[in-house]
């Protein structure tokens, strides 16, 4: 039953492979495609847009991560993080957009105190160097990396590991930064290269957040294929089909180009075991250095009392857990932020520069939603069917085929995730066109299916794999039968997980726009199509309220997951 | 040159892990503490080493080469410690192990003290070898030569012995009570075993 059923994630997933792979011979594509006048220009501008993005997201990540791991501020993390991640991209696109925009929240602010009568003339939108991309793309993609390090930091093994870690390389003279520099981070990097890839990869070929908000003269290379793409011209399909090849290529090279970087960089190794300079300041040269003044005048105001430096390192770890808290808490604020801005346009009628609050309030945009609803329950019955489906095809894998076999499941899911979703999509176009999928429900479903399973699958495999195999022996001891362990044991232990990997595949099939748009072929209409065509055209308010039911619903599942996952017991 | 703990004892909100404890380490002297599981005496390193964690808090003064190391950051106290697991870094080399703890200065110097350590622990040709393919003794002994080229002031041994087996377990206790001694590093061993206890030295109970 199990290899069936993971065939509805792998056949259409092999297809899209394979006739993506079939471009690269349409050499009249490839012919029309170097003659294109943007071609290098925006393969430049995409190239940078998700390097700069990529190593920033990486950065703020690791920065807060490692500036509250083990703070008190360290259990909440995981709540937050996941419920900026239930935000779709292009919601947070559109929103941050009406943030910065000219006549946006931000410049009216501004104006209270400028006493601006007009909006500024700025070009914080669809600016020349991707700007407005890279800032949403590093908005989106830092909570993403951070979840991944907390998954990783949160694990068991990795707690112990890393406690007895930190106390040997303290007790060696080593501070918290170097210890995270030389202890931490070589053990974490190396987990960490998919969720770059990916990361790169998705901002350096993304579509819908670079039509919302990057640059247009030139676009990103990646809007300028799904525009071939969707023409109705067949020659501007091949070099479309020989763009998404060619990007797809560049960025694979520039992914293996700084990989080669890093690495050579890491080969040196001279860095990983530099001396400690802590214990510098513990041999003062007399009673006049720094730390010693410091230690006694300190301890005029606490004397007698030995206070404990584990959690954040002394002065200089709690500089970090400050800096680190005011990066995170910038963050959650933009989220904040950005959603305020999105409830109140979609009320706002007449919102004049530089009023701070609309001069009309009114529910039309809300009542037009509402009046025709079919993109929303579209959106909602596929995600719910591919969330369904995903855990169901995952679940019976995991409990019928060895673990060895999950390698390759695994592999071909982070393909899925770490190739452009521009290039899949064409291929799978290609493959669907030729089953009579296209503009059907089954191939939208399937379109919606593939993403969906891959994440899930990463999500869960790991926690469902170290299940405790003792509780089946004793279960099977009290004469339990397979389905009976499964509903009253396994899944009431794993439900955390397994909740957390669907809400997780929801936000992802809620948030898919360009294998919905291709595949859809105009027949069935999502959430995530409508919010595109409205960003090009002048009603805000409705722009906005697609937007905020765009964030709703995978919201809604994230907070679910969080609440219904709670364990009420201990297995420890 | 010794380690003197002033009144120094471990608390958990009001109620306190252990009594009061005064006590003075002398060079080169290892005092045994022993007690019931449970009874602090884990806590009572932590508290010296100054990394108690959170919500656990320690009331008292521990002094150091005539130095009151309170609000001082664990990792400058000098205060070297050996766990009940030997913990090299997995990603690092034995040589890098090594080379870890040991002060900054000039390579030459540098490499030169690494290969003095390796023929030291007779391990000349491991330096590139890494830390899972060493049997037991020599990573319990490797962890020993780190601690110690880290130049600590004092010393603090946790159980460092109750993983390893029997015949290993005196091999590397003698071979670790003399470097110390040798270095004359007043050294506080929390152990359960009365083995342990180095011929003539002093045991506290907590």
């Amino acid at each position: 039953m199990a290899l069936p059923l993971m065939l509805l994630f792998v056949f259409p997933l092999i297809a899209s492979f394979f006739f993506a792979a079939r471009s690269i011979f349409d050499l009249a594509g490839w012919a029309a495609l170097f003659i294109h006048p943007q071609l290098w220009s925006g393969l430049q501008l995409s190239l940078i847009t998700g390097l700069v993005s990529a190593s920033l997201s990486v950065l703020a990540a690791l920065l807060i991560v490692s500036g509250l791991y083990q703070t008190k501020w360290w259990p909440r993390i995981p709540s937050q993080v996941g419920a900026m991640l239930a935000v779709p991209h292009l919601a947070m696109a559109i929103g941050l957009a009406f943030l910065i925009m000219p006549s946006g929240f931000i410049a009216r602010g501004v104006a209270m105190f400028t006493g601006w009568q007009t909006p500024p003339n700025w070009i914080s939108t669809h600016d020349p160097y991707g700007l407005a991309l890279v800032a949403s793309l590093v908005i989106k993609e830092t909570p993403f990396l951070m979840w991944i390090l907390v998954s990783i930091l949160n694990r068991e093994d990795v707690q112990r590991n890393f406690a007895g870690q930190r106390a040997a390389a303290v007790s060696l003279g080593h501070d918290m930064k170097s210890i995270w520099l030389r202890i931490f981070l070589p053990q974490i990097l190396p987990k960490l290269i998919w969720p770059l890839l990916v990361v790169f990869t998705y901002a350096a070929t993304v579509v819908d957040m670079a039509l919302v908000i990057g640059p247009t003269q030139p676009p990103p290379f990646a809007t300028i294929v799904w525009a071939d793409i969707n023409d109705a011209d067949i020659l501007y399909n091949a070099r479309g089909a020989a763009g998404a090849v060619f990007l797809s290529l560049a960025v694979a090279g520039v992914a293996v180009l700084v990989w080669g970087l890093v690495k050579a960089f890491a080969m040196k190794r001279e860095w990983l075991m530099t001396g400690p300079t802590a214990r510098d300041i513990i041999r003062p040269s007399g009673p006049f250095s720094t730390s010693w003044r410091r230690a006694e005048l300190l301890r005029g105001v606490h004397n007698f009392t030995l206070l404990h430096t584990s959690g954040e390192g002394g002065p200089k770890g709690r500089m970090r857990s400050l800096l680190a808290r005011f990066l995170f808490s910038k963050v959650l604020l933009l989220y904040l932020l950005v959603t305020a801005t999105l409830i109140l346009l979609s009320f706002a009628i007449l919102w004049p520069f530089p009023q701070l609050w609309p001069q009309t309030l009114s529910m039309a945009a809300w009542l037009r939603v509402w009046s025709n609803p079919s993109a929303l329950i579209t959106s909602l019955l596929v995600a719910g069917a591919t969330t369904a489906t995903a855990i169901a095809i995952i679940i019976a894998w995991l409990e019928s085929q060895p673990q060895r076999r999950d390698k390759l499941i695994l592999l071909l899911s982070a393909s899925a995730l770490g190739l452009p979703a521009i290039l899949l999509t064409l291929g799978q176009y290609r493959a669907f066109l030729l089953l009579n999928l296209t503009g059907t429900a089954t191939g939208l479903f399937l379109a919606h299916l593939i993403p969906v399973t891959a994440y899930m699958f990463i999500v869960l495999a790991a926690p469902y794999r170290s299940f405790d195999p003792r509780w089946r022996a004793s279960a099977s001891g009290l004469l339990c039968s397979v389905p009976k362990f499964l509903w009253t044991i396994k899944f009431p232990l794993l439900k955390a997980p397994l909740l957390a990997a669907s809400a997780i595949g929801f936000a992802v099939s809620f948030g898919q726009y360009v294998p919905a748009q291709l595949i859809a072929a105009g027949r069935y209409s999502t959430l995530p199509m409508e919010a595109v065509t409205l960003t090009s055209g002048t009603n805000r308010p409705l722009t906005a309220a697609f937007a905020l039911l765009l964030m709703a619903p995978p919201l809604l599942a994230f907070i679910a997951a969080a609440h219904f996952g709670k364990s009420r017991w201990s297995t420890a | 040159m010794s380690l003197v703990l002033e009144k120094l004892s471990v608390y958990l909100g009001d109620s306190r892990i252990f009594e009061p404890l005064s006590l003075t380490v002398a060079q080169g002297e290892i005092v045994t503490v022993m007690g019931a599981s449970g009874s602090g005496k884990t806590s009572l390193l932590s508290a010296v080493a100054g990394d108690l964690p959170e919500p656990l808090y320690a009331v008292g003064l521990v002094i150091l080469q005539g130095r009151d190391l309170t609000r001082i950051p664990p990792e400058s106290r000098r205060i070297g410690r050996l766990f009940q697991d030997d913990l090299l870094f997995p990603h690092l080399t034995v040589g890098e192990n090594l080379l870890f703890g040991m002060a900054r200065g000039p390579k030459i110097e540098r490499q030169a003290m690494l290969k003095m350590a390796l023929q030291h622990l007779e391990l000349e040709g491991f330096e590139n070898r890494e830390p899972h393919t060493l049997s037991g003794g020599q990573r319990s002994r490797v962890a020993l030569m780190r601690a110690l080229l880290a130049k600590p002031d004092a010393m603090l041994l946790d159980e460092p012995f109750s993983k390893l087996d029997k015949t290993l377990r005196s091999t590397i206790r003698e071979y670790t009570y003399s470097h110390l001694q040798e270095r004359n590093i007043p050294t506080l061993l929390v152990t359960h075993d009365p083995e342990d206890v180095p011929t003539g030295g002093r045991v506290i109970y907590v």
